[in-house]
């Protein structure tokens, strides 16, 4: 099975593409436009170069290789929510081609990446009858191509989920609202593929190729052909129908868009600075610092602050203290802490490091300042737990030397700590006061 | 009644105007396919009758804060599409010489407003000739600069890397005073904002050239006329030699190329829907809907350009017609800049025939009324200034000469054309009002 995507993620601009109406604001059908995005005759486009900067910047982060120079296109087809009955985009000299995403240990190979504006929105409020709202007219898009690499519905799913993490964290991209990820999914299962236009969501995207999976199977095992052509998807009935037959992407009649010039692009590419990607960052924790992977995983996902926190750890102290208060009392106490204390929070765990203060004290302090609640108080409920947790290692000794080879080995006091003080404390204190005081005994 | 109205009733060189008593510091109008606040803006096409548009175009808009009073609007070839302003859904302007007889195309409207309204300055708009074009017809004189010396924010597109905003008048002066005006950058059009500023003084024309090539298939009416003109330029004390310019019959070919192809694409927004006619059937789907409108309200020649652009863009026809025309339009510029290294300006009749009778025009093929712009196109394929001036009248009708400089070089023909006048006797049109 060959699956390829072309995926359209809006561009957080705040201006459209082509003038300066604003990409959000009021909601109210046809509020945020001008000649330029209703498309009126007369009207001329001028180029947001913060759309193109956020174009290459995707562009660069997916390993592409980026031209000198860029133009746009005009590719004229008939639409009612198409103001000018073209769409300006790019054909000829796309911002960026033949990029590698990888998805985990798999090459999946990007073929181009592309600036376009977005078309108006269609609402049906009748048989015979829509609405057009030309508030969408005119935002910027990137649209990424992939070769037909991914090799199943469920690797699309992942390869996408992925693949917006990745440029969530390159362009600072809203994870929500109307900024939704779409999708044109082609699929072949033998020789002809079949293109699912406008596929809105990760789970719409698997749920459509698994159906048309099923269903080129189910034709070609019946004796019959796949027809090239072009299919919907019916998000309620999860089936896709045939839209239009045969449309070719050279049917278009492209010609180059003379009301902008070329762009010089080489330079401001060159100038633009990728961050790591939350997947590499993960990656990188595991390789540089020996950090188990779902540990590193979940530094990442839990906040990039967190994992910032933790490189600064790891020079303040060293790599194993800064393992073990970063994935214990850090992580516990995450959602409760003020970001902007954290010089505080490393000068505690230094203290720790340099001798000053016990494990005990570092444990309170660190909790004390990351939910505001008082040290006394935490001290001596801590004093408590912490008596019977070393009452409980105490009488399971063998549990310090299995936690060297499997760190689960903890999950037994920490069951037997729950049950006995019946939910005095939480799990995430209990699960850290444990963890912590077996490793003082490795 | 007022004389503009019965002045207007005659030429038909208007599509809309205002009865007000003109309160700017000049009087002036635009070609129909500028958009203007307070005057419906068609493009001389029926598609878009009716249509207001919420914004002025930028040249009107300077015009209007250098204190001048818009008129009303030119009539014009639909969309631009035309040689003789017999292609307009609002009637045709008839010839102030000779109403049997064109006012040329396609700014047609405009070359006659400048003809037979006092103290006026029209706008108009030139793709292929269109400025030129009827500056000739109606004895006038006409400039088109620079592609992107004006900004075409508010130009109804015909083909925009083609289309250049202009003015025509009675007087040479005049030219260069409004020139100024509507020029510089814009950044509601990106393509004006390369220019580099006009300079403050005009400069001295010194020496022309005149390709063989463009002196073949001249009428013997035009031809006397523009080998006297030669003699004035030389009594000027401008140096006049001939050179070869080969590659310029491959202009036409590659300008109904681009020009077809772009203009297939900018027409597709007129579809009944948004703005101008829209008194369709609404039960149709949207395709039989739009396909409903074109077929009625589009013209005959806008409908045979959408044909054309559309299948030059087509693939497998593309690389065969459209980007070889882009490619034909480089090596003719190479050659005009080759002419420029040794003289100011090239110089060859404007229209190779004095204007012809509509019953003439009516037995003229498409192709026939194509062949009539062969002068005019290659100064426009390139995007370099260029200018007519009146030089004569041949059974009582205007002939003009066209004077084409490098790009950014309109100086040198604002200064020609000032010092073309003091020697030459213009004969105004009879007006009857």
């Amino acid at each position: 099975m060959k699956i390829g995507l072309e995926i359209h993620v809006q561009l957080p601009t705040k201006t459209k593409m082509f003038c300066s109406c604003p990409t959000e604001g009021e909601d109210r059908p046809n509020s945020r436009v001008c000649p330029t995005c209703l498309g009126l005759p007369g009207s001329k486009p001028s180029l947001n170069r913060k759309a193109v900067e956020l174009g290459l910047t995707i562009a660069k982060v997916l390993g592409c290789t980026i031209p000198e120079q860029t133009w746009f296109s005009r590719k004229t087809y008939f639409y009612p929510d198409l103001c000018k009955h073209f769409q300006t985009t790019q054909y000829d000299m796309p911002i960026g081609e033949r990029g590698v995403y990888k998805l985990g240990n798999k090459d999946i190979r990007i073929t181009r990446v592309h600036l376009e504006e977005d078309p108006g929105k269609t609402k049906r409020v009748g048989d015979n009858t829509a609405l057009v709202d030309y508030n969408r007219s005119g935002i910027p898009l990137v649209e990424i191509v992939t070769e037909p690499d991914i090799s199943s519905p469920a690797e699309a799913r992942q390869f996408l989920a992925e693949l917006l993490v990745t440029i969530r964290n390159a362009i600072d991209l809203p994870a929500d609202g109307d900024r939704s990820v779409r999708c044109d999914c082609n699929i072949s299962v033998g020789k002809e593929r079949c293109e699912v236009k406008n596929v809105t969501g990760l789970k719409n995207v698997e749920n459509c190729l698994k159906y048309e999976a099923v269903r080129q199977t189910k034709t070609l095992k019946a004796g019959g052909k796949i027809e090239r052509e072009t299919r919907r998807f019916d998000e309620e009935r999860k089936v896709t129908l045939p839209a239009r037959k045969k449309e070719y992407e050279a049917d278009y009649g492209y010609i180059g868009e003379p009301d902008l010039g070329i762009y010089n692009i080489g330079e401001i590419a060159a100038s633009i600075k990728i961050r790591e990607s939350p997947i590499e960052m993960a990656t990188r924790f595991t390789t540089q610092y020996g950090l188990d992977s779902g540990k590193a995983k979940q530094i990442v996902t839990t906040s990039l602050e967190l994992a910032a926190l933790f490189e600064e750890l790891v020079k303040a102290t060293d790599v194993k203290t800064a393992i073990t208060w970063t994935t214990g009392a850090i992580t516990a106490n995450w959602k409760t802490f003020d970001v902007s204390k954290k010089d505080e929070l490393i000068s505690i765990v230094k203290e720790l490091f340099n001798g000053s203060i016990k494990d005990t004290e570092c444990s309170i302090r660190v909790k004390a300042l990351m939910t505001g609640k008082s040290a006394d108080e935490l001290s001596s409920a801590a004093g408590d737990l912490e008596e019977v947790i070393n009452g409980l290692i105490d009488a399971n000794l063998h549990v310090v030397d299995d936690y060297r080879k499997n760190p689960k080995a903890a999950n037994m006091i920490i069951g037997m700590a729950m049950k006995q003080t019946g939910g005095a404390y939480s799990s995430s204190d209990i699960v850290e006061a444990v963890t912590r005081m077996i490793e003082t005994r490795l | 009644m007022t004389d503009l109205k019965r002045i207007n009733d005659i030429y038909e060189m208007y599509t809309s105007f205002t009865d007000a008593e003109p309160n700017g510091k000049f009087t002036f109008s635009a070609k129909d396919n500028l958009t203007s606040i307070d005057f419906e803006s068609c493009a001389g096409s029926k598609i878009l009758s009716g249509y207001r548009p919420p914004f002025d175009a930028t040249p009107i808009k300077k015009m209007r804060e250098a204190g001048g009073f818009l008129q009303g609007k030119t009539n014009m070839d639909e969309f631009g599409f035309g040689t003789f302003s017999a292609n307009s859904g609002f009637g045709i302007p008839k010839n102030p010489y000779d109403l049997n007889r064109s006012c040329g195309g396609s700014s047609g409207g405009a070359a006659c407003a400048a003809a037979v309204l006092e103290d006026h300055v029209a706008l108009g708009v030139s793709t292929g000739g269109s400025i030129v074009c009827p500056a000739s017809f109606c004895g006038v004189y006409g400039i088109a600069p620079s592609y992107g010396r004006v900004s075409r924010y508010g130009l109804i597109d015909y083909a925009n890397s083609l289309d250049k905003v202009g003015v025509l008048s009675a007087k040479a002066a005049d030219l260069g005073k409004y020139l100024r005006i509507i020029a510089g950058k814009d950044e509601h059009d990106p393509t004006s904002c390369v220019q580099p500023d006009m300079p403050e003084k005009d400069r001295a024309m010194k020496s022309v050239a005149v390709p063989k090539e463009a002196i073949e298939g001249i009428s013997d009416k035009v031809m006397t006329h523009f080998e006297a003109s030669l003699e004035s330029l030389r009594s000027m004390g401008i140096d006049v030699e001939y050179v070869d310019m080969p590659v310029l019959k491959y202009a036409m070919p590659a300008y109904y190329v681009i020009a077809a192809s772009e203009a297939s694409t900018n027409l597709a927004r007129f579809c009944g829907m948004r703005y101008g006619q829209q008194d369709g059937d609404l039960s149709l789907g949207f395709d039989a809907y739009f396909t409903s409108f074109r077929s009625k309200y589009f013209g005959d020649e806008a409908k045979r350009r959408i044909l054309l652009g559309t299948f030059t863009r087509m693939v497998g026809y593309a690389d065969r017609y459209y980007n070889k025309a882009l490619r034909v339009r480089e090596s003719i510029i190479q050659e005009y800049k080759k002419v420029f290294t040794n003289c100011d300006a090239v110089v060859t009749p404007t229209m190779p025939f004095i204007s012809p009778r509509f019953d003439e025009i009516a037995n003229m093929s498409a192709l026939d009324v194509y062949k009539a712009d062969f002068l005019t196109i290659p100064p426009n394929l390139t995007g370099m200034p260029h200018m007519s001036v009146p030089c004569g009248y041949s059974d009582g009708m205007p002939v003009g000469l066209m004077f084409t400089s490098d790009h950014w070089n309109e100086d040198v023909l604002l200064s020609a054309a000032v010092e073309w006048e003091k020697g030459f006797e213009m004969k105004r049109p009879e007006v009857k009002a």
